[in-house]
């Protein structure tokens, strides 16, 4: 399903991987917790590369097994202790992550006897893990379906009256988040069009139709315009290690000629979209290409013969252009995205 | 025909207390403790002027293209209806003073549908970008019009003839045509009637397009010609001499100036350069073709956009000629920016700052080649140079009319999923002009050399001339 590109947009090829791996998880026979990762990265690595451009699927793998790894880790808790006591950067790196620690503290109090590697009865620790693990997943699979609610829910906060904002492209996120400020809040958004694709013409449709004033205006202006602009909005198909982003393909004039006004540069995602990957080889975004008879349809007839046409998908956004990352886990500048990154996901999971 | 659009919002000329009570509202929200009323009275008062609004615009025709002013109330009127949804709850606070305002019209005899909330705050946003394109309608051939105006004009009004070159040499091709056929009435001399029969041809070609700096600055050089002219001249004499300075100024500051631009750009392009191009410059378009002619061997990345998607047929000319071309649409320009060597585009006009005046897009197309350290040349004629400074691109501009005048949606785009008309809260704007900073330009090539741009205003004084 997602080679032929039927399950489209980020958001829903996360479900689809959670409720996939929540599949395998129940069904699987495991007689100790190495067996269980081996099956879910198995699984994982193939639905990612079913659709290598599709971040959100790794992502989501990469979740499960980290909260995978944490239930595990808090129902055996004696065993772990012991780790604390060493004094090196170690200490340092389990204590930069105090937020997931308590948390997986306070969810699985009763202590599971878990007998591993039992002869006698193998699926005795599947057993005993399993309902645990179902809870991992499903916390998994809430976070994803709400959201759009947690990114919105502050958004009154950074949309004020009489603002203009500027956005690009046809993102969920931001769609929710635009909305959910226009009903608090009197403001104008200018949409550009985002050819090829114009993407930005459904937007406009979806936000004018929720009572909120409406531009629609082709990507051409987009400096003319940003010097009346007070905030730029965007989304994002996937946010790096660094900070950096990448985003439809159209972003990085926005970002850029924001930049030049000195205007600020919102980034809207939810936190599955967080990639522990880099963008050191290619200016370019993520070397995903869209059909080039959008940009010169074939009726052109002889130049279409003699002519190259480029139409890539996704654009890279450098950590210098944006100012935030809205995420339904609060506010985060560019530069503590690599902290996030260590908290969500575990070191050994960033191959899988 | 479509005649240039308007931004008029509110209708100026029909009402112009609209215009003072939105404003006025826009720094009060409290409620008139004089004419106090109940929220139903109100509500009901409301309703029957938007309904006397209504009932006006409809008998004015069907709304929906922005040309005439009256009707300029009818999207907004039917943008207020459909949106009950509005918060509710800050119609009730500014509906007093509102209604106060609305009692006082109504009893001056004026539909109010603007003073509605929901569309004074639609009405707030549009405001910032009323400044595009302010035209005043001329009446149809107001006066005889010259027939080659009331071509041209029409060819104008249709983007046929597009371009800052093309317009300045067909107004000047038609305005020989209408001198040659001009006689003077008795008791009048040549240098002073022609001016006053000129005027409204010349407001004919305005009303269909804003005039571009170029067809400004030839037909102030031609007033000066024919304020000049000997009035002992006979008439026929006058005339060809009149014929004989236009050709000149054609020749002289267009074509010739493009040649020399041509010789002077193409000698900048080295073999194994890839240049970069925005939209579809005349002068551009020469310089390649004259430096693929002279053997030189380089690619061309075209860099297209709406509204008017002009490069495509660049591409095809240069392409034609043999030359290797890449074309793409704008967003796309990050991932192909860095393998370019030079940018070279056109320009509508250039200010004294050195603020350059282009097709939209061009401002986007020199920030990115900035950033990246690729230089960036303009090639102008010196009669495109502009006296004013403009801050931005907003004090000067022109809007492209609504929907798919110049059919460049791609065919595999199913039209249901456009937007290509303007709906209610949703308005298109296509503006076909911006304002590139000089900070990002490198170099402008022009007839006189090539000189940095700061140093724009030094070169009409150090030519001797005003422009």
């Amino acid at each position: 399903m997602y080679s032929i590109r039927q399950v489209v947009g980020s958001r829903e090829a996360a479900l689809e991987t959670a409720l996939v791996l929540r599949q395998v998880v129940s069904k699987a026979r495991f007689s100790n917790i190495q067996q269980l990762i081996a099956v879910i990265r198995e699984v994982g690595r193939r639905l990612a590369e079913a659709q290598p451009k599709e971040h959100s699927v790794g992502n989501t793998v990469r979740r499960v097994l980290h909260n995978v790894r944490e239930e595990y880790n808090s129902a055996t808790k004696g065993a772990t202790g012991a780790s604390r006591n060493v004094y090196s950067i170690s200490k340092f790196v389990l204590q930069g992550q105090p937020r997931k620690h308590t948390g997986g503290a306070a969810k699985s109090e009763a202590r599971i006897t878990l007998k591993e590697n039992d002869p006698s009865d193998p699926d005795s620790f599947a057993r005993a893990l399993k309902p645990v693990l179902m809870e991992a997943i499903q916390d998994v699979l809430d976070e994803l379906e709400t959201v759009y609610d947690n990114v919105s829910k502050n958004a009154k906060d950074h949309i004020h009256s009489d603002e203009i904002i500027l956005t690009i492209g046809h993102s969920k996120t931001v769609e929710a988040f635009l909305k959910s400020a226009g009903h608090y809040r009197n403001y104008t958004v200018i949409v550009a069009e985002t050819a090829p694709s114009y993407q930005g013409h459904e937007m406009a449709r979806s936000l004018s139709a929720a009572g909120i004033s409406t531009f629609l205006v082709p990507d051409s202006s987009i400096y003319a315009i940003m010097s009346r602009v007070n905030k730029v909005i965007l989304g994002a198909h996937a946010i790096l290690a660094n900070g950096g982003l990448f985003a439809i393909s159209g972003s990085l004039l926005a970002a850029t000629a924001a930049r030049a006004h000195s205007t600020p540069v919102v980034v809207c995602a939810g936190q599955f979209k967080l990639t522990p990957l880099w963008n050191l080889y290619h200016e370019h975004g993520a070397l995903d290409f869209a059909d080039p008879s959008s940009v010169l349809g074939f009726d052109e007839g002889k130049l279409v013969e003699r002519v190259d046409v480029v139409n890539p998908y996704y654009d890279y956004v450098g950590p210098e252009l944006v100012d935030v990352f809205i995420t339904n886990d609060g506010d985060h500048p560019p530069s503590s995205v690599y902290r996030l990154i260590k908290e969500t996901y575990d070191d050994d999971d960033h191959e899988l | 025909m479509v005649p240039a659009p308007l931004l008029d919002v509110h209708p100026p000329a029909g009402s112009p207390n609209g215009e003072a009570s939105t404003s006025h509202q826009k720094s009060q929200k409290q409620i008139r403790p004089g004419n106090l009323r109940t929220k139903a009275e109100r509500r009901e008062l409301q309703e029957r002027q938007r309904a006397a609004k209504a009932a006006k615009v409809a008998a004015n025709g069907a709304p929906g293209k922005q040309v005439a002013k009256p009707k300029e109330g009818a999207p907004l009127a039917s943008a207020a209806k459909p949106k009950p949804t509005r918060a509710s709850d800050t119609q009730s606070r500014p509906a007093a003073p509102v209604a106060t305002r609305a009692a006082e019209k109504a009893k001056a005899g004026q539909a109010v549908g603007t003073v509605d909330t929901t569309v004074k705050n639609q009405a707030r946003g549009l405001l910032i970008f009323s400044h595009f394109g302010l035209q005043k309608p001329v009446s149809a051939a107001k006066g005889d019009i010259h027939p080659a105006v009331v071509r041209l004009a029409l060819q104008f009004s249709t983007f046929k003839i597009t371009g800052a070159n093309a317009r300045c040499i067909a107004t000047l091709t038609a305005f020989k045509t209408v001198i040659q056929d001009y006689i003077t009435p008795l008791n009048h001399s040549l240098s002073r009637h022609l001016m006053t029969y000129l005027s409204p041809q010349i407001s004919h070609l305005v009303a269909a397009r804003p005039m571009s700096v170029t067809m400004g600055n030839a037909i102030r050089q031609l007033k000066l010609e024919i304020s000049g002219t000997d009035p002992d001249l006979p008439e026929q004499d006058a005339k060809d001499a009149l014929c004989r300075k236009i050709d000149t100024y054609m020749r002289e500051r267009i074509l010739i100036a493009d040649q020399v631009i041509q010789e002077t750009a193409s000698s900048k392009i080295k073999d194994g350069d890839v240049i970069l191009t925005f939209a579809r410059s005349s002068v551009v378009e020469k310089v390649l073709l004259d430096a693929h002619a002279s053997g030189r061997d380089f690619s061309v990345v075209v860099v297209d956009s709406r509204p008017m998607l002009e490069g495509k047929r660049l591409a095809a000319v240069l392409s034609e000629a043999g030359i290797q071309c890449t074309y793409l649409l704008l967003p796309a320009l990050g991932s192909i920016i860095s393998e370019v060597s030079t940018v070279l585009v056109g320009a509508h006009s250039i200010h004294t700052n050195g603020a350059v005046y282009s097709r939209a897009g061009t401002a986007l197309v020199a920030m990115m080649a900035k950033r990246h350290s690729v230089p960036v040349v303009v090639c102008c004629e010196t009669y495109k140079f502009s006296e004013t400074i403009q801050l931005d691109s907003f004090s000067k501009n022109e809007l492209a009319p609504v929907g798919d005048l110049f059919s460049s949606f791609p065919h595999n785009k199913p039209r249901e999923s456009l937007t290509l008309e303007n709906k209610p809260n949703l308005e298109i704007l296509n503006p076909l002009y911006d304002l590139t900073p000089p900070t990002c330009i490198t170099a402008v090539v022009t007839e006189v050399g090539v000189i940095p741009p700061n140093s724009i205003s030094s070169i009409p004084v150090a030519l001797g001339r005003l422009l």
